[in-house]
């Protein structure tokens, strides 16, 4: 049974309160498609949208990170010196990442930053670009390459004193390494004289990693197959850094990168520790270079939640008491 | 706008009332015409880049020393000690100083691969800091990379395996010290100069000495020679940790000193009020102002204790300097005066004060009646050059509850020293020569004190001895609005009124004395001439 | 002539019982006590005169009898109707003697030494602690030619202190009051005496941390004891003694009396630890010293004051308890596991100070001339407005006293209030 429909209603009146006919004798002018580069955010910065925004981080998004990823934060003290614009360039591991570093930023820099996003994936359809929009504060960038219309979009919003979150990657990691930077970040620091605030996020990719539509069951499946799954993350925040002069955004970009494996460091040893190793260790950010299963031998056990009720593992106790005995 | 400076405010009948700090609370009073009311500066402009200015600090020494990087090198023993919780005041907005300078120390030792590394923190004979506390202090990325592997000590003037004795001075001052710091190949302390008594070589001498070492400063005569303690050239106090901080580098000990000062911005932009002159209320700092007084007023004294403790200052540095002991913590006392100083004019018959809820040693705690006495009449009595702003045989009149509650995990030997040692004397000789040994060898505060988070046993008697140049100088000492057992069984008056303290003041010092009003915190540091 | 006289009435006994709930002395309307007309008790024998008292106080014991909360241990040692007041001085009815076998004249004023021991019961011979002069321990204080009653004030037949009329006491039990003694001095001789009884009796070494609980008259007059003791070389120095005192009227009289520190009773346990260099531990009612002091005095006899008395004493050390208790509830553990010794200190007798035997009264007559223990009375009232004397002594630490007595001596001569 059709249940009645007031907008069907509406449609289906004649004008004016129904759409008017096209008069047959004018040219019909192809549909405008602003979308991906071309479509146009600026509403999303403006006061409904702003506030509804702030709204939501604040109580919605916040909570839902917090329950979902509870995280340990690092450096954020240092934020407080800074002044905005200011840059902050992270890895990138899963979708997670935007909303858990947006909401673990102060709140005066929450509400007035923008996230760079992937003109391609986020704004390839109107109703996607408007949500990212909102919720996120997204703006579309091309990933590929610095791109002039993306690039001149982003450095006016950091002229006009809106922060931006950018992940130099350019996407999302497929293996749980992250990918070499690109320019972008350093691209932008240059050019508006922001400066770059690395940071370093840790265990998304338990809770939501990048799928591997390829091989299904293969990569991406740290979550063991389940749509979202808690986990524990830490974020850090690293100093900021700035181009030193004469310094050419690539080389700057390569500095950022390695700051943020720095952090990758700390996070794997401690602060100190991270301070004291030698340039040329191993990756902690890239990943040794090696073959794939070896790569993924390198990330490690996955983080648990520490349970309130633990009981022991009964197989597993059993399982080890068996290879002692054996040994034995 | 330039900070303004400091400046002394003759009462007329137009001025309004004054803020007088009540401990966890504030009332409105107004003082006589024709009283003085001195005002604190206001808080200078912070440094810009402060992780930088730490950087060029340490790049850039005072005195006979060499850049911190140039003393690294790998194989050696290093050793950061830093201040404890009793600093600054009220605890800071993270990221704290210590753990911005640290932090920049420990970039330099591991880039010139220094392995290593350990950090003190200076207590001498205050208590253990809890890991919140350190936390705090140092930011939990140098907590987390040293406390796990116990490279994060804590001082302990009671482990005599870790106590060095570095000899005795001309005067026959024993020096003892912490054994891992004399035996390192560089101690770098990182201080904070909150007030002038602060750094130089009392940060050495003192934060990491053992009873034995203290007892030669920390005793009655030292004090009441201290005029003030808070300008080192007439402070016996600091004649003799110079003599001892002198012969510690003759021993060979290395000291390459960090001075942090801070500017006065001490409480959040909540309590702006407090620190703004009262006919420069803006109309929600008066709405402020009546509403927390209200709420304070009906909430239990547990909970304004509270919220009173989590408030964090947004204090800035206004400067920092590195090298030499003497020749930095000259510098460092210049920007302190520069922030507190402000000049006065002659002494009056009463001094007036309000006390806040915290001072050095009751930091996330309860400010019980021995800390009040040591912080109106050790603190705020000296907070002087030159002459003491009150008369000798005035009276000083200070506002605070002073209720008899203590924190018994921190201020265990302050109860005793309470009920045993203030009920039969408060005179500081005597209680000296009657009762600080018992306290001071206590195994039971000993205990507390090195393995809870006590103060140690004979920390009370300090406090009362921070006292004794007020207590020698004063004709009265009457506590406004203190609980009367409390203040009676410390020796001084109770009123519970303004105009009944003037009453008994009057008493004292004759009819129509003069009057001045110490308007603090912020803390102001009076040049009186 | 008026006396008070307490009768055996069970309900009114648990009434005064559930009164007293309210606070010790608050019964007395409803208690079995009756202000009556009576005669002077008939003389049992040659041997015994009449005394007509002066002052007489009012005890913790009287106390506890009067709310009801007395143990039922004493049910057969008393008879009724007996007449309350043990701490009596008075005047002598006839020529007599007195204990020492010295000579008393009529009128002369006479102290009762209150215990109905063999001698006064004419029983011979004579159990083995009155034969070795212990009269306190008597054995046979049911029984002889008298009523059952340990002391006079417990028993039918000889009257007792609060009482115009008088009471009849035997030679054994007077000792005259010196010249010097006022009769409010002389009213506390019996109160020391139990006080002295009980210091003399403890192990009290030199160097030793002392503690008395409770600063009422026994707790006071313990101090005062100790001082005294201690300063004629009759017992060793204690290194300090520490008293718990809840009111600072206490607290100041403690003071005077020689202790080395009065405090209230929650500190008491803080300076016991300080003054013994000891450990605490966190017990489930405070802090337990793992060490403490070498002998406690317990002058309240309660549950809560056995307990802390348990708590702060040192391994090994002696509690005594010099005030009565009656049935308690007290955790025996550390008495157990720290070898302590918990002692009881009644009445008084025969002390062996020195290597020389001397009556506990006389002892104490000294004593009482030397601290000037008089000044612990701190009222007296006539007989008639016995309610408000009792409903004071029940609420004496409170209302700023310490002891509380009947003042007999206007209605001797003869005239009214």
């Amino acid at each position: 049974m059709k249940t009645p429909n007031p907008l069907g209603a509406i449609g289906r009146a004649r004008f004016p309160l129904g759409a008017p006919d096209w008069p047959s004798g004018v040219d019909r002018p192809p549909p405008e498609r602003k979308v991906g580069l071309d479509y146009d955010h600026e509403w999303s910065r403006r006061y409904p949208a702003r506030l509804l925004r702030a709204v939501m981080l604040d109580n919605v998004t916040r909570p839902l990170a917090q329950f979902v990823a509870p995280r340990t934060v690092r450096g954020d003290e240092y934020l407080r010196l800074l002044e905005a614009p200011v840059i902050f360039a992270a890895n990138h591991a899963s979708h997670l990442d935007t909303p858990l570093l947006l909401t673990t930023l102060p709140a005066r820099f929450r509400h007035r930053t923008v996230v760079g996003a992937a003109a391609d994936y986020f704004f390839d359809r109107r109703w996607k670009a408007a949500l990212w929009s909102l919720s996120l504060a997204a703006i579309p960038i091309e990933r590929a390459r610095v791109n002039r219309r993306s690039a001149e979009i982003a450095t006016d919003l950091l002229r006009e004193g809106w922060n931006l979150v950018i992940f130099p990657e350019g996407g999302r990691s497929p293996d749980g390494w992250a990918q070499e930077f690109r320019g972008g970040a350093a691209y932008l620091s240059v050019r508006t004289g922001a400066p770059v605030v690395p940071v370093y996020i840790h265990g998304t990719r338990r809770i939501l990693p990048k799928r591997d539509e390829a091989h299904p069951g293969g990569s991406g499946t740290e979550n063991r197959g389940r749509p979202l799954r808690r986990a524990p993350v830490t974020v850090v925040f690293g100093a900021p850094l700035g181009a030193a002069d004469g310094e050419d955004a690539r080389r700057f970009g390569a500095r950022i990168e390695r700051a943020v494996e720095v952090l990758a460091r700390e996070v794997a040893t401690d602060w100190w520790a991270a301070r004291r190793s030698p340039q040329d260790a191993p990756g902690a950010l890239r990943g040794p270079d090696a073959v794939a299963w070896r790569r993924a031998w390198a990330l490690g056990p996955p983080a648990e939640l520490e349970r309130a009720n633990a009981w022991p593992d009964v197989r597993l106790a059993r399982v080890t008491a068996r290879r002692r005995a054996r040994r034995g | 706008m330039s900070p303004r400076p400091g400046f002394v405010l003759e009462v007329d009948g137009s001025t309004p009332p004054t803020l007088f700090w009540d401990g966890e609370g504030f009332t409105l009073e107004r003082l006589p015409e024709g009283s003085r009311i001195i005002y604190a500066p206001e808080p200078l402009d912070a440094l810009k880049d402060p992780v930088g200015a730490i950087r060029h600090a340490l790049a850039h020494p005072i005195g006979d020393s060499e850049p911190l990087a140039a003393l690294l090198r790998p194989g050696m023993r290093l050793t950061i000690c830093f201040d404890d919780v009793s600093l600054p005041l009220p605890p800071m907005e993270r990221p704290d100083v210590r753990q911005m300078v640290i932090e920049e120390v420990l970039d330099l030792a591991a880039a010139a691969g220094v392995d290593d590394v350990v950090l003190v923190a200076a207590l001498a004979l205050h208590r253990r800091m809890t890991e919140a506390e350190l936390r705090h202090a140092l930011g939990d990325r140098i907590y987390e990379a040293f406390a796990p592997h116990g490279l994060l000590t804590q001082h302990d003037a009671e482990d005599p395996e870790n106590l060095v004795h570095l000899g005795r001075t001309a005067e026959g001052e024993d020096v003892e010290i912490n054994r891992r710091a004399a035996e390192s190949d560089l101690i770098v302390y990182v201080n904070i100069s909150l007030v002038a008594m602060d750094g130089g070589h009392k940060s050495v001498a003192t934060g990491l000495a053992s009873y034995r070492s203290l007892r030669h400063h920390h005793n009655p005569h030292t004090m009441r020679h201290s005029r003030s303690f808070m300008h080192a050239p007439s402070s016996e106090l600091h004649s003799s940790n110079w003599r001892m901080g002198r012969l510690i580098k003759e021993s060979g000990v290395k000291v390459f000193q960090i001075e942090t000062t801070l500017n006065t911005d001490t409480f959040p932009s909540q309590f702006a009020f407090l620190q703004r002159r009262e006919w420069e209320w803006t109309l929600k700092d008066r709405v402020t102002y009546a509403a927390t007084a209200k709420a304070l007023d009906t909430v239990p004294a547990k909970l304004s204790r509270q919220v009173f403790h989590s408030i964090r200052a947004p204090h800035a540095m206004t400067s920092v300097q590195a090298g030499e002991v003497e020749a930095t913590h000259e510098l460092a006392l210049a920007s302190v005066w520069r922030q507190q100083g402000v000049v006065v004019e002659g002494q009056s018959d009463i001094l007036t004060m309000g006390l806040p809820y915290i001072c050095p040693y009751n930091v996330n705690s309860i400010m019980n009646p021995i800390l009040v006495a040591c912080l109106g009449l050790g603190y705020f009595f000296n907070m002087y050059r030159g002459k003491p702003l009150v008369r000798p045989g005035g009276v000083l009149i200070m506002q605070h509850p002073t209720r008899p509650d203590f924190n018994p995990a921190y201020h265990p030997s302050y109860i005793d020293f309470y009920e045993q040692v203030l009920s039969e004397t408060t005179d500081p000789n005597e209680m000296h020569k009657l009762f600080e040994e018992s306290f001071a060898t206590d195994p039971w505060y000993v205990h507390l004190y090195r393995t809870g988070h006590a103060y140690h046993g004979v920390h009370p008697f300090y406090m009362w001895y921070w006292c004794a140049h007020a207590l020698e100088h004063l004709g009265r000492v009457i506590v406004l609005g203190g609980d009367p057992g409390a203040v009676r069984r410390m020796g001084f008056s109770p009123a519970s009124t303004m105009a009944d303290a003037l009453e008994m003041a009057k008493d004292v010092v004759g009819p129509s004395p003069s009057l001045t009003h110490l308007h603090t915190p912020p803390i102001l540091m009076a040049d009186v001439q | 002539m008026k006396a008070l006289v307490f009768e055996r009435s069970m309900p009114r006994m648990a009434a005064s019982r559930l009164a007293s709930q309210l606070g010790s002395g608050r019964g007395t309307r409803v208690a079995p006590l009756r202000l009556v007309e009576t005669d002077p008790p008939p003389c049992p024998g040659d041997d015994w005169h009449l005394v007509t008292p002066s002052l007489s106080g009012i005890c913790g014991s009287d106390l506890a009898t009067i709310d009801g909360r007395s143990s039922w241990y004493f049910e057969p040692l008393v008879s009724f109707p007996f007449t309350p007041g043990h701490e009596v001085v008075g005047v002598l009815g006839a020529d007599g003697s007195a204990a020492d076998g010295s000579a008393l004249r009529a009128g002369a004023r006479v102290v009762i030494q209150p215990v109905l021991g063999c001698r006064a019961r004419r029983i011979d011979p004579p159990c083995p602690s009155c034969a070795t002069g212990r009269t306190g321990d008597c054995e046979n204080t049911a029984f002889g030619h008298l009523s059952p009653g340990i002391q006079t004030g417990f028993c039918a037949d000889t009257g007792g202190g609060w009482s115009a009329a008088g009471l009849v006491a035997h030679e054994s039990q007077l000792y005259a009051v010196p010249e010097k003694l006022s009769d409010a001095d002389a009213v506390t001789i019996e109160p020391l005496a139990c006080a002295l009884h009980g210091v003399l009796g403890s192990p009290i070494t030199e160097d030793d941390v002392v503690a008395v609980l409770g600063a009422g008259t026994l707790g006071l007059a313990t101090v005062a004891a100790i001082t005294h003791l201690s300063g004629r070389g009759l017992i060793a120095s204690p290194r300090v003694t520490l008293t718990g005192a809840r009111y600072a009227h206490q607290r100041a009289l403690a003071r005077e009396f020689g202790a080395s520190a009065a405090l209230s009773p929650e500190h008491l346990s803080a300076a016991v630890r300080r003054h013994s260099r000891s450990m605490a531990l966190r017990g489930p009612s405070g802090a337990r010293l793992t060490g403490g002091a070498d002998v406690v005095f317990d002058c309240v006899g309660s549950s809560e004051s056995i307990e802390a008395s348990l708590e702060i004493v040192r391994p090994r050390g002696t509690v005594v308890l010099i005030g009565m208790p009656g049935r308690a509830n007290v955790d025996l553990a550390p008495l157990w596991h720290r070898e302590l010794r918990l002692a009881g200190a009644y009445a008084y007798g025969t002390e062996s100070v020195r290597g020389t035997d001397r009556p506990t009264f006389e002892l104490a007559i000294e004593a009482v001339a030397a601290m000037g223990t008089g000044r612990l009375v701190s009222a007296t009232y006539p007989l008639e407005r016995f309610e408000e004397a009792v409903a004071h002594a029940g609420a004496a630490g409170r209302r700023g006293s310490v002891k509380i007595a009947f003042d007999l001596r206007a209605t001797h001569r003869g005239g009214r209030r």
